[in-house]
């Protein structure tokens, strides 16, 4: 209302007064007009700035003066080491045969802490001739699982007392023949 | 172990019991839990007595609820891995 009334005041004046007063009154107007431009520029120049910021991941770029923000090595070199996250692979594992089936699970055995390595044999009894209880049987078949990537069945794992039952049973779950 | 009844009940709440235990995210916590288990399990191992048997198959359906609780939670709360864990 204020600034109304000096410009009512400003332009009467104008009229009615000479030439001579018509430059500081004429000044007085465009600092008046400036004066209220000035909030809108600020948050329009505010809203560009926020707007930069995208995705949580800010851009260097800015359209205000004022210190620009460099791209570090650093910067550069984390874009870059972050990247091959996201690689797919396309090709399946390594093709299965007895051989392997049967060195895979000789090596889970071996490296259980409670078998003997130098009893292990492909007929040698978990229980009888390993010496390991029931409970250790359960945890070979977890390494089993582990190893192989399913889930054995607690009916059919109680059946595998031998690694030679083991071997024979993946190669039945994976289809492989002699 | 010497009851045959619930052997093969006992077998699989051992076995439930270290695969939850595996999930937890801390390293410390992981290995205390694993190693409390097979702790316990080889404890009451001669237990021959039907109704300790019960009981400790009790304890350890309440201790299978705390385990799959306090994993998620765990979860929820990450810290980075340890030096010692394999980086992968």
């Amino acid at each position: 209302m204020a600034a109304a009334s000096l410009i009512r005041s400003a332009f009467s004046g104008l009229l009615r007064k000479s030439t001579t007063i018509k430059t500081p009154v004429a000044c007085r107007l465009f600092t008046v007009a400036l004066q209220q431009k000035y909030h809108t520029v600020k948050t329009i120049a505010n809203l560009y700035n926020t707007s930069d910021l995208q995705n949580g991941v800010s851009r260097s770029r800015q359209y205000a003066t004022g210190p620009v923000r460099k791209v570090t090595p650093q910067d550069i070199a984390d874009r870059v080491i972050k990247k091959p996250q996201f690689v797919r692979n396309y090709s399946h594992g390594p093709p299965l045969t007895i051989d392997i089936i049967k060195s895979r699970v000789l090596l889970v055995l071996q490296l259980f802490d409670k078998v003997n390595p130098e009893k292990l044999s492909l007929e040698s009894h978990f229980i009888q001739d390993l010496g390991l209880d029931s409970l250790d049987h359960v945890e070979v078949i977890m390494a089993m699982e582990d190893e192989f990537g399913f889930e054995i069945p607690d009916g059919d794992a109680e059946r595998l007392l031998k690694p030679k039952d083991i071997v024979q049973y993946i190669c039945d779950k994976e289809d492989i023949f002699e | 172990m010497s009851a045959i009844g619930p052997k093969s009940q006992i077998l699989a709440l051992y076995k439930c019991l270290l695969r939850e235990s595996q999930k937890f995210s801390s390293y410390n916590i992981r290995s205390y839990a694993i190693r409390r288990v097979r702790d316990a399990f080889k404890e009451n191992k001669s237990l021959s007595d039907g109704k300790a048997i019960n009981n400790e198959i009790k304890f350890a359906k309440e201790n299978l609820e705390i385990i799959k609780r306090q994993t998620i939670i765990g979860n929820m709360y990450q810290t980075d891995k340890l030096v010692i864990e394999n980086i992968h």
